[in-house]
């Protein structure tokens, strides 16, 4: 008998605590909301934002707005919030820590726990689909028509794009839903010193003076002309920022006509287009101009590299600038210039917003508007931006000196795409596995190992793309009208 | 006539109380074990029916998916990677039997040579993957050793780079990582070999050969079958020496890594579903195939 209530005890206490665990989760964002004090100023916010978007005028954000909002009427505002984002180097090295703390100064109640995720494109859509991940992250790539699921509208897209720029880029039926932390204008780096040595006096502005400068790089300097950063996967997705406006001057391309485009990857014929984007990668590995053992390369080491005049050039948006200028001791030298590409004379430079602040649609209302708040100060009053040599998101902003190379040179951002096809290119992307400006770093690999091994010709791998590219198209029944 | 039991008899006598003991003990690993393994497994299988990404709407789409990853040419290229594997896993055995058989007869510092050659098997996968990533580098490690033995820099091949060779580095990697494991299960094994066997078989003028064939083998049998399915079944699901040493780009994409690449990159969810349930179909197959197999070569003569 004793024995049988010590087993029942037992096996009780182990279902209970099975239970016990399910429930934690659940109970921890409740727990939080009792503690924080009740905010008069945003009790309605929850109602409005809560409802379904599309069934309000599209113009309507809910009270809390980012244009509306004046960070001097919630100086004494209190709230718990959690930030996760992809910054690992800014997370370790102090950087986030010192905003926060200045943050602080101006809003001392509000608490910010931060959070920087390795491997933060996978990681962060698997912990947006639990809901409970934390206040603001980063926006992973979901799909537009879910943006309303899981991230509050921060403003109308007509009140917003007034006061920032690049803020289209995560927006839906007239509402926007992310601001960028920081923007990017599409170039190449280099190292002017090695530039000297190798006797170039003008940046290359299409993809044969270009190729033709690698080859006096490698003539005369012991650097390598174009480091590639094959083995580091990711960094080949780069190539694909110039597909957009640098390779045809059209801010419509990416998001409008390239879903509806018959053969996007077929050659023009003048040195322009997709097409000839990827030929300078393709010519510069045939002609042996990359890093001799492209398989095991660092990407950590290539910074000092580039720094120390040991690389030509690297094609990377200007995030890496300031990376490579801390990575060692001439700073001076990293240099940034436009793509060699120049469309009917003139050379165009995309610009666009990097990775967005989302702010949770599931978080309580004092969340919400601390984290707007956070928002707002993290755009405008943080620096961030300008620390990190990217170009101004708020408009009229300074911007670094790293563009003066671009003068000349018209700067576009990509349009918005048109109403209804909002979802076209992430189908499209998926459906045909080319994933363009959207993670496809295997299929600019594969362009390396082509050129490298002349396992194949650079003609008939653009082919294959333009087949994949019709392929889906058809089975996605998007019409070609280009 | 048998006097019918009130539920709380039952429960007091020994059927009830044998039944009541069993499902206690049992309920709590059948329960995770459903839990984490056959409800995620059910809903993986019915994902490979959708044409679906990991947010946002599904589509029914029925054997599609199944038919593309028989269509697709990518899949089964990358299946054909796993024959390397399994020319390893062939040679790792080998290797693992031998230095298996010579440590468990009076080997000086035999302990140590077992911990040494056990050793990597305890380190993290994704540690090794980055310890053989720099191992391989031009110029690097392997080279240098490569060097002191007389090698000239410029007559080794690129290990990562040369197509025809990067494979057979991965697979160096998976069994330098994996011998000393089953070396380890195959000491066990003949340890658990009487030693009377040993001393008649000495007595009978039997050469260390001949004890290794007519004895240790026979006696061993069942590990060595386990052991070789089980490498058979990891190479088919070889995934972390390519996904960490080259990402599975220049030609080093197996299935695992073609699957993920699919699953998270591309998202599409129900294709790689449905490449994981073919992988499990043949993986299944494969080892039902080698269970024939040894039931042939074991057969009682």
């Amino acid at each position: 008998m004793k024995k049988k209530i010590t087993a029942l005890v037992l096996a009780s206490a182990m279902v209970v605590s099975l239970v016990a665990c399910g429930n934690a989760d659940q109970s921890a964002p409740a727990a939080s909301t009792d503690s924080a004090p009740a905010a008069e100023e945003s009790t309605d916010a929850a109602a409005d934002t809560d409802a379904d978007v599309n069934e309000e005028a599209p113009a309507q954000a809910g009270d809390l707005a980012y244009t509306t909002l004046n960070l001097d009427d919630y100086k004494d505002f209190s709230a718990s919030i959690k930030y996760i984002h992809h910054k690992t180097d800014r997370e370790e090295d102090g950087t986030i820590a010192a905003m926060i703390a200045e943050f602080n100064k101006d809003f001392p109640n509000i608490t910010v726990t931060t959070e920087a995720v390795t491997d933060y494109a996978e990681d962060s859509l698997l912990r947006l689909t639990t809901g409970d991940w934390g206040d603001i992250m980063h926006i992973p790539a979901v799909d537009k028509s879910d943006l309303a699921t899981y991230f509050m509208p921060l403003d109308t897209l007509d009140n917003l794009s007034s006061q920032l720029n690049f803020v289209s880029s995560w927006s839906y039926d007239g509402l926007c839903y992310g601001i960028p932390y920081m923007a990017n204008a599409q170039g190449v780096l280099y190292n002017k010193k090695v530039f000297q040595d190798a006797g170039i006096t003008t940046l290359p502005k299409t993809p044969d003076e270009f190729l033709d400068d690698l080859q006096l790089i490698k003539d005369n300097t012991d650097a390598i002309p174009l480091y590639t950063n094959y083995a580091a996967g990711w960094t080949m997705g780069a190539w694909d920022a110039y597909v957009g406006i640098v390779s045809n001057g059209d801010d419509t391309y990416m998001n409008q006509k390239l879903v509806h485009t018959a053969n996007p990857f077929a050659d023009p014929g003048d040195g322009s287009g997709a097409y000839n984007v990827y030929r300078i990668l393709y010519d510069a590995c045939a002609k042996g101009l990359i890093e001799d053992d492209y398989t095991t390369t660092d990407w950590e080491g290539c910074k000092g590299m580039l720094n120390r005049g040991e690389i030509g050039t690297m094609v990377l948006g200007s995030w890496a600038y300031a990376q490579m200028q801390e990575a060692g001791d001439t700073p001076e030298n990293v240099g940034y210039m436009p793509f060699p590409m120049t469309v009917g004379g003139v050379q165009y430079v995309a610009a666009g917003g990097d990775y967005n602040y989302g702010i949770n649609a599931n978080a309580s209302d004092e969340n919400k508007t601390a984290a707007l708040i956070f928002v707002k100060w993290m755009t405008e009053k943080s620096d961030w931006c300008y620390n990190e040599g990217g170009y101004t998101v708020v408009k009229g902003g300074k911007n670094p000196d790293m563009y003066a190379a671009f003068d000349g040179c018209t700067v576009l951002s990509d349009q918005d795409a048109i109403d209804g096809e909002a979802d076209y290119l992430n189908q499209m992307n998926s459906e045909s596995e080319l994933s363009i400006n959207a993670g496809g770093n295997d299929k600019v690999q594969k362009i390396v190992e082509a050129g490298a091994t002349g396992s194949q010709d650079f003609a008939s791998i653009m082919d294959e793309w333009n087949q994949k590219w019709s392929d889906a198209q058809e089975e996605l029944g998007i019409e070609v009208l280009y | 006539m048998k006097k019918k039991r009130t539920f709380g008899e039952w429960a007091r006598s020994q059927d009830g109380q044998k039944l009541f003991v069993i499902v206690t003990f049992m309920i709590v690993p059948l329960v995770l074990l459903f839990v984490f393994t056959y409800l995620p497994f059910g809903e993986m299988f019915g994902y490979s029916f959708f044409n679906m990404k990991y947010t946002g709407a599904r589509k029914y789409v029925g054997l599609k998916n199944y038919l593309k990853v028989f269509q697709r040419d990518d899949c089964f290229k990358a299946l054909k990677l796993s024959l390397y594997y399994m020319v390893g896993s062939v040679i790792q055995l080998g290797l693992a039997l031998y230095l298996a058989t010579v440590l468990s007869f009076k080997v000086k510092a035999g302990g140590l040579f077992k911990g040494l050659m056990f050793f990597p098997y305890l380190i993290n996968g994704i540690a090794i993957g980055f310890i053989f990533k720099f191992f391989y580098t031009r110029g690097f490690v392997f080279d240098t050793v490569l060097q002191w033995c007389g090698f000239e820099l410029e007559n080794l091949p690129y290990w990562l780079k040369d197509q025809s060779i990067n494979n057979w580095s991965l697979v160096g990697t998976s069994v330098w990582r994996y011998f000393g494991q089953n070396m380890v299960l195959f000491i066990g094994a003949i340890m658990s070999v009487d030693n009377d066997l040993y001393e008649a078989a000495m007595l009978d003028g039997a050469n260390n050969f001949q004890q290794f064939k007519y004895i240790i083998l026979p006696s061993i049998k069942t590990i060595i079958t386990l052991n070789v399915i089980l490498s058979i079944t990891g190479s088919l699901s070889a995934f972390e020496p390519p996904y960490v040493i080259t990402s599975g780009a220049n030609g080093t994409g197996t299935y695992f890594v073609v699957m993920h690449e699919i699953a998270h990159t591309q998202q599409k969810v129900g294709l790689a579903s449905a490449m994981a349930i073919v992988l499990l179909t043949i993986i299944l197959a494969a080892t039902g195939l080698q269970k024939l197999f040894f039931k042939y070569v074991w057969r009682e003569d």
